[in-house]
């Protein structure tokens, strides 16, 4: 607890400004869905042939899972691309339905007697409407809206992973991290947002219903509505647009190098940066690119040849460099001078199997898995899909797991392994967790994992428009060495260290440990 | 006709119900024209006949969001009444149906008794002082002392043709200070205490149009099923 608020102090302004993002992506899009939804559910309510097929599209929309939702709009023009608009769009889809389930309920429960009563006065239909069928059907139109609230606020914490911002940044980054303080600064705030916002929907139905008005709710609903304009205003300063917009994938290695970018970028140029970091994967990560929801961002070669290309894998550093470098030229992407180390996929065991049996490389684990069926494998997603993933592997070194493999977030296997959930998994040769959990890393002895160099990839535009920009990131070539990164990574997810401060203190000391006995070669 | 009391009698089903709402066009006909002072009802503008037919139904479909007064006030505010003008029209009606206007005011329909609610459902139909009013049933959910009681208060109403209180009312009536009502029973016995004329539907049909003292006499043996004479 002591850790929450001491992190909650340290990043108040952050906090503002994701919290500010937060009310704006549930209040638009809640918003919109009322808009869309309360129409709608008037006309389902009048014309019950026209109910079934609207309530079932909303029904439909509501069962996509929200990442699936979010990675189907991404390419779509006008509505998808990356950034606010697309989980605005998005969360506005799940927002419809329980708006236009208490219209339709509301609607459909007013007494026919009344409005009868209604129409036999003499009131226009409009009359009839507002004057008698919408008061009696808002109390249960506010119930909607409150779970529309509700869902959105959780929802809301995903759109993290396409850009939006938001406190699911901190969830994000806390998974990352393997940092509960951090994700409990994203979970908290989202939970109490989601009940004030509830309490003050809740005070508004009172307010609208003359028989229970009091000063109270009033004066419920009035503190709620400043706080969130408060914090919308708050949010919204600080998210002006900046010269340059700073993207990483939603890994610790990622948010450190992407904060090394822009720290970069702050120090040695007057231009200011936005940090779009914790990205989605390396698709929402460069489709953001491509859009200009990011500006630049740091990939690796072997990922770009192959999840990106769809170019078999290679082994040859200086081949792929090159190859890669002309296809993102072709797409108007600028591949930067490589940062100095290759984060390949690196097999790892318990520390204590490896001694026990004595695997060095992955052939001996081969070996061992053939002897004993009990071995369990378990990857992340993209390992699983990616041809130079676990396919490859197997068929390289013929590895008979008894069980397919599990699929587990990449922020969890490494603790998975070391709970004995799992016996076996490939992790970023990197990983600060390795050492951290004494995991130990199995030698490739077959060559079979590709190159996978660090190389900031930038929108070639962007580059020539900020030269001092372009300059400050070809500056940073050559200067992260693997054992630089894995101390990085261990000072953030083994020290719980903040990444700003993990790079601020790189980039005064320069590289930590020595520089290792061969260095890359840095062609320019 | 014009300020008579019309009672309309039949068992369930004989379209005393459905001939009531071709009065004010809640239904069209699908044949034939219903006439109102002498014109089609599809030759009426449906909302301006509608605001000046009084319509009281059973257990009275008083809006449960608006207080009594809220209630009675609604077509008098919907034709633009000036606020005092409603308000001092509210407490007429309220002391003429017999709710003590202080203690009713402001009283939401579920804080009131059946007889209430019907008074108070009277009183918003004669609102706007229509010149025809019709009733569906409008004291069948009540106990036969509060019916009764609330039988007399519709003949003094009736006797004392409902004369609206001040002189601006009285210039508006365009019906010369008449009311026709049309009151929809199965009650022979509340048809006869009531009305001026009894009209007999059976399954769809008219077979009787008389006074009260005519029907009663009748050897007709579906009206006299319905007095419950065999």
């Amino acid at each position: 607890m002591m850790e929450l608020l001491a992190f909650i102090a340290s990043h108040r302004a952050e906090m503002a400004t994701r919290l500010g993002e937060h009310v704006v992506l549930v209040a638009a899009s809640t918003a919109i869905a009322a808009a869309i939804g309360i129409p709608l559910g008037i006309v389902a309510a009048r014309r019950p042939s026209l109910s079934r097929p609207i309530v079932g599209l909303a029904n439909l929309a509501q069962t996509i899972p929200s990442l699936a939702l979010f990675g189907f709009l991404i390419p779509l023009p006008f509505i998808g691309g990356i950034g606010t608009r697309t989980a605005l769009v998005a969360l506005t889809v799940y927002a419809v339905l329980p708006i236009l389930r208490g219209t339709i309920t509301g609607l459909q429960g007013v007494p026919p007697a009344v409005v009868e009563c209604a129409v036999a006065m003499g009131l226009t239909p409009r009359q009839v409407l507002r004057q008698v069928e919408w008061p009696l059907a808002l109390p249960s139109i506010v119930s909607g809206l409150r779970v529309a609230v509700v869902i959105g606020v959780g929802t809301a914490t995903i759109a993290s992973a396409i850009g939006a911002g938001g406190l699911g940044d901190y969830i994000f980054r806390g998974l990352a991290m393997v940092d509960a303080t951090v994700i409990l600064a994203g979970a908290l705030p989202a939970a109490i947002l989601a009940l004030a916002a509830d309490a003050a929907l809740a005070a508004a139905g009172h307010l609208a219903d003359p028989r229970r008005r009091s000063r109270r709710h009033g004066l419920v609903l009035a503190a709620v509505a400043v706080l969130a304009i408060v914090t919308a205003v708050s949010g919204r300063t600080f998210a002006g647009r900046a010269d340059l917009v700073i993207g990483s994938k939603n890994f610790t290695e990622q948010v450190v190098l992407g904060e090394l970018m822009a720290q970069a970028i702050e120090r040695e140029t007057g231009l200011t940066v936005e940090r779009r970091l914790n990205l989605g994967g390396t698709a929402i990560a460069h489709a953001a690119l491509l859009s200009g929801g990011i500006d630049v961002y740091v990939e690796y070669t072997g990922t770009a040849l192959t999840a990106i290309f769809n170019a078999p894998p290679s082994a040859d550093s200086e081949q792929v460099f090159a190859l890669v470098r002309d296809r993102y030229a072709s797409m108007g992407l600028t591949l930067m001078p490589r940062l100095g180390f290759n984060n390949t996929f690196a097999i790892l065991v318990r520390g204590e199997d490896a001694r026990r049996l004595a695997l060095k490389t992955v052939s001996d684990l081969a070996g061992a898995v053939k002897s004993d069926a009990t071995w369990e494998a378990g990857f992340g997603y993209e390992f699983l899909e990616r041809p130079d993933g676990f396919k490859g592997l197997s068929a390289a070194y013929g590895l008979p797991f008894a069980a397919a493999p599990r699929v587990m977030d990449l922020n969890l296997i490494y603790r998975a392994l070391a709970a004995g959930e799992i016996d076996v998994t490939a992790g970023d040769a990197t990983s600060g967790l390795i050492d951290t959990l004494g995991l130990a890393v199995l030698d490739d002895d077959r060559h079979y994992f590709p190159v996978y160099d660090a190389a900031p990839v930038a929108r070639a535009s962007v580059m020539l428009q900020y030269p001092a920009a372009a300059a400050a990131i070809r500056r940073l070539a050559g200067r992260v060495s693997a054992a630089d990164m894995r101390q990085m990574n261990f000072a953030v997810d083994g020290e719980k260290q903040d990444p700003g401060r993990v790079v601020r203190a790189f980039l005064l000391n320069g590289p930590a440990a020595p520089p290792p006995s061969a260095p890359v070669p840095i062609p320019q | 006709m014009a300020g008579q009391t019309v009672a309309l009698v039949g068992r369930s089903g004989s379209g005393k119900t459905t001939l009531l709402r071709l009065v004010n066009r809640l239904l069209d006909p699908d044949s034939g024209d219903v006439l109102v002072d002498g014109q089609s009802t599809r030759a009426w503008d449906p909302i301006a006949l509608r605001r000046r037919t009084g319509y009281v139904i059973q257990d009275a479909g008083l809006f449960p969001h608006l207080t009594v007064a809220g209630n009675i006030a609604t077509v008098p505010r919907l034709l633009g009444w000036p606020e005092a003008r409603v308000a001092a029209r509210v407490d007429e009606l309220l002391t003429l149906v017999g709710l003590e206007p202080g203690t009713y005011r402001g009283r939401w329909p579920d804080e009131l008794s059946g007889g209430q609610r019907q008074r108070a459902g009277l009183a918003r139909a004669l609102a706007a002082d229509p010149p025809l009013l019709l009733m569906d049933e409008p004291f069948g959910a009540l106990d036969p002392i509060t019916k009764g009681e609330l039988h007399a208060e519709f003949q003094r109403l009736q006797r004392t043709r409902l004369a609206p209180h001040s002189d601006a009312l009285r210039s508006e009536r365009r019906g010369g200070g008449q009311r026709s009502v049309i009151l929809v029973t199965h009650d022979m016995a509340e048809a006869c205490a009531l009305a001026d004329l009894i009209a007999v539907l059976h399954e769809g049909q008219l077979i009787a149009c008389d006074t009260p003292a005519q029907v009663r006499a009748s050897d007709d043996p579906r009206v006299r099923a319905l007095m419950g004479i065999s």
